[in-house]
């Protein structure tokens, strides 16, 4: 017989790696139609529970107009993200500076600058500090399954995350907008020869990426009940490593490794403190990247 | 015209420049912080000494070589922690110290370079990432070695072979004293053909190693030595402030360093003092207006990407100017000697 902490253990990493696919699969579209990394992703999922904390603290919604204010936000945020700060650096289109390094690193210093700027710009106007969640949104009441002792938080985390996944394999296999997504992360110079817009798609696939990411932010606050600037930090690197343990392109990858992720890092507190635990996401991107430089579910790349 | 006449600058004008920059760091700033004998400008004067440091380490790895660097703020904390740990458990002094954290800086960077030096361009930059913030969480949380969040107080100051450096200009003249030396080592590796070397991986790492260009083990070099500087600048920073703490040596750090020399220009060594200098002396001269001074990098780093995107004083104009000051040692083959600079 499994002992029952286990089973919570494994509730809890599973609701974990649930919020940090969503943030991965921003990661992985937009490193798909631009292949470049956006660093300022985990700042949108600070700006998504931020949107839910204003939100609740001026009116008293139900917790569904939260999450949609976080979704406008996050939608809002990937869009003026893309404009700001990665817009400016596609002045040329041919092929060779598409995929020169320069125009790349410059990408991600760019978006690496607009993240402290809005992380900075949230400390001044809402201070460093922990900002708490008014007691009846956090979503942590008790509910008992057999000998599991689970929080509501689980269920609405899980629930979001897989109907936000089934939206999203919609969207990209069912719909215009989606194919041309696929598209232009196939072949960007191809798909612009077949009349794809592809700054449209681009802007497309920042705001649908950014809203994932800002629901991860939201549900994450309500379920913590800690909202603060620097959140989206330690979830964006996070995210990161299930990515790259994805394998950069794979969707269904960055998910299920994110759900590793989450699992092995609820597991760990088991055995060590809460401060070390962080050490196992750092620790399986090192193995990935000696081991497995193509990720665990990529295609074969050329070089790593 | 033949070749040596290209070569042969007229000599004379070499060594003015740096001889004016020495004259201003050891004579017209010690004057000045003297003249307004104020505690609050020697502190700023040798952070200022000690990024600039910090900048031009982070310059040989990722300006030279090309080789994106995002935990550098880690092998500055494990300098610093060296130096504080030798000095409080230990009881050694700083001329001991000083070299030693530099080692112990260029060791770990060695151990974890062996297996991820293979990496490429984003790869690298996460690997390095994760080294870092792995770095960072051993300083956190390592309460028994460490002393974790509370940090450790060092009670050592400056030294030399026993006589104490501890007043603020004799302090500021030994910061001063070692970062001039370091940085003139840096100088010389990247302006030479061992920084041609690296600057050959940077354009095109294939190209080079098709032309016998060792590459992983330039890479592993630069890597090493960058952390070394690193290492020395922490140990600096331990005994002249006399208390470090995690704080210091996280990610945002990193990226501090990293914006200087973007700022300045990535692969140019005076672009990055003058990156430093000025991520440095804008945000205190702004603090009368409030703490803008993280805003204030992210904005200036995101302003120089966009407008100025070869940097304040980009890798051509510097490489010009290298070429001028060190051309007067610029020798050609002379009876069967190699070229190259003496």
């Amino acid at each position: 017989m499994i002992d029952p902490y286990y089973l919570q253990q494994l509730a809890i990493g599973l609701s974990l790696g649930m919020t940090y696919a969503l943030m991965a699969i921003g990661f992985t579209l937009i490193f798909g139609v631009l292949n470049v990394v956006n660093f300022a992703h985990g700042e949108v999922y600070t700006l998504g529970a931020f949107a839910g904390l204003v939100l609740i603290s001026a009116t008293a919604p139900p917790i569904f107009a939260v999450i949609f204010i976080a979704l406008a936000i996050g939608a809002m945020a990937g869009f003026s993200l893309e404009r700001i700060a990665f817009k400016p650096f596609r002045r040329f289109t041919d092929e060779a500076s598409l995929k020169s390094r320069a125009m790349r690193e410059s990408t991600l210093l760019s978006s690496l600058a607009v993240s402290i700027v809005v992380r900075e710009a949230l400390e001044i106007v809402f201070g460093s500090q922990m900002r708490s969640v008014p007691f009846e949104y956090l979503i942590n009441t008790p509910v008992r399954i057999g000998p599991v002792i689970l929080v509501t938080g689980d269920f609405i985390i899980f629930g979001v995350a897989a109907a936000m996944l089934i939206g999203l394999q919609y969207l990209l296999t069912r719909t215009r907008i989606g194919l041309s997504i696929r598209a232009v992360s196939n072949n960007p110079l191809g798909a612009k020869y077949v009349g794809i817009d592809t700054d449209r798609t681009i802007i497309m696939t920042f705001v649908v990426g950014s809203m994932m990411g800002a629901a991860a932010g939201i549900l994450t606050g309500l379920y913590y009940g800690a909202i603060f600037p620097a959140m989206g930090f330690v979830p964006g690197i996070k995210a990161f490593v299930a990515m790259v343990m994805g394998g950069l392109s794979s969707i269904p990858g960055a998910v299920i490794c994110a759900l590793i992720l989450g699992i092995s890092e609820s597991m760990a507190t088991t055995f060590v403190s809460s401060g070390w635990s962080d050490m196992v996401a750092y620790g399986f991107l090192i193995l990935t990247l000696i081991f497995f430089p193509n990720g665990l579910f990529g295609a074969r790349r050329e070089r790593v | 015209m033949n070749v040596s006449d290209l070569s042969a600058p007229p000599r004379g004008r070499g060594l003015l420049i740096p001889l004016l920059l020495a004259l201003l760091v050891f004579v017209g700033l010690p004057a000045m912080l003297a003249g307004f004998d104020r505690g609050y400008f020697y502190q700023i004067a040798n952070l200022a000494l000690i990024f600039i440091l910090l900048s031009a380490s982070m310059h040989l790895v990722t300006g030279v070589a090309g080789l994106l660097h995002l935990g550098h703020a880690a092998f500055y904390g494990v300098g610093a922690y060296t130096a504080a740990l030798l000095s409080t458990k230990f009881g050694l002094g700083f001329t001991v110290t000083l070299p030693l954290s530099g080692v112990v800086a260029a060791l770990i960077a060695f151990l974890v370079a062996l297996p991820t030096m293979r990496l490429v361009s984003i790869y690298f930059a996460v690997a390095t990432l994760a080294i870092g913030q792995m770095l960072y969480l051993v300083m956190l949380n390592w309460v028994e070695f460490t002393k974790g969040p509370n940090g450790i107080i060092v009670t050592k100051g400056l030294e030399l072979f026993g006589f104490s450096l501890s007043g603020r200009l004799a302090t500021y003249y030994t910061v001063a004293t070692v970062v001039a030396l370091c940085v003139l080592a840096i100088g010389r590796l990247s302006h030479s053909y061992y920084g041609n070397a690296l600057r050959s991986i940077r354009e095109d790492d294939q190209c080079a190693d098709a032309m016998g260009v060792s590459t992983a083990r330039l890479k592993m070099e630069a890597f090493t030595l960058s952390a070394f500087f690193a290492g020395v600048a922490g140990s600096l920073w331990a005994h002249m402030t006399g208390y470090i703490s995690p704080g210091d040596f996280k990610f945002s750090e990193s990226i501090l360093i990293l914006a200087m020399v973007v700022v300045g220009g990535l692969g140019s060594l005076p672009g990055a003092v003058i990156g430093a200098l000025l991520l440095i002396l804008l945000p205190e001269g702004l603090r009368a207006f409030g703490d803008f001074r993280n805003i204030m990098v992210g904005l200036v780093m995101f302003l120089s990407i966009l407008l100025l995107p070869k940097g304040l004083l980009g890798e051509v104009s510097a490489l010009q100017l290298a070429r001028r000051q060190l051309g007067a040692a610029w020798r050609n083959t002379v009876k069967g000697e190699g070229i190259g600079w003496r």
